[in-house]
């Protein structure tokens, strides 16, 4: 079946070569982010959801232009 | 000792990003995957039955933790129910600080986002049972991983209905 990942060490997913992953650079424990934030979280869900819905080949990791901490960066497209 | 020292190094790559970055610059077991596995999305996200299986070490109060003595780690994994309240659930990990995730399981294994994102009509539903392993599985565990736990939950996610899967870390 089709899966996406989320990914908080890239050289790892390079190395595993799953299908479809999304990339935050946030902290280990991490990787929807902050506890608390649904906005985050929901962000990084969808952006993954995109990933799994619109890639159309087979190991594609797609870097989000989400800083941590830094909200402002939800607004930018995926 | 040797889990205090996990411990304290779990929480010092979690503090110093960097760290981390070095730490997992150069992976100590290099696996020959072969080809990438690719199944398509052949259905709308709005009709999928979607299901989370995460590595965060999740998993029911009431169930046996991972085995954190193992240096190798542990490659079982455990099923969480949909109906599962969030207090109902707990994090054994030794290899990540999980402070924050204990918080809010939603970061690790966003379960309420899920839900909401089913009501909203973005996915069509939530699987009923989704699943947990603990990522550190190492040396002679990555072949139990690989041959018998990791197709065993494929096994269960199919004939549930599952037709997408959202993969999280710890």
């Amino acid at each position: 079946m089709p899966t996406v990942g989320v990914s908080i060490a890239r050289r790892f997913t390079e190395e595993v070569r799953p299908p479809r992953s999304v990339f935050v650079k946030w902290p280990m424990g991490h990787p929807l982010g902050e506890p608390g934030r649904v906005d985050t979280q929901t962000a990084v869900i969808s952006a993954a959801f995109k990933v799994l819905v619109n890639s159309t080949e087979p190991g594609i990791i797609v870097d989000l232009p989400y800083r941590w901490k830094r909200y402002e960066d939800l607004k930018k497209e995926v | 000792m040797s889990r205090f020292k996990n411990r304290l190094m779990a929480k010092v790559l979690t503090r110093f990003q960097w760290l981390f970055e070095r730490a997992v610059a150069k992976p100590e077991v290099y696996l020959d995957v072969g080809a990438i596995p690719w199944v398509p999305m052949t259905k709308r996200l709005s009709e999928c039955r979607v299901a989370i299986v995460t590595t965060a070490g999740v998993h029911l109060k009431g169930e046996p933790p991972f085995d954190m003595v193992d240096k190798d780690g542990d490659p079982s994994f455990r099923a969480i129910p949909l109906s599962a309240p969030n207090g109902a659930l707990m994090i054994t990990h030794d290899y990540y600080d999980h402070a924050d995730a204990e918080k809010d399981v939603n970061i690790v294994f966003p379960i309420d986002r899920l839900k909401e994102m089913a009501k909203s009509g973005l996915i069509g539903e939530v699987a009923l049972v989704n699943y947990s392993f603990m990522g550190h599985i190492d040396g002679r565990h990555i072949d139990t991983l690989v041959r018998k736990s990791a197709p065993q939950v494929a096994g269960l996610l199919k004939s549930a209905g599952v037709d997408a899967v959202l993969l999280t870390p710890g």
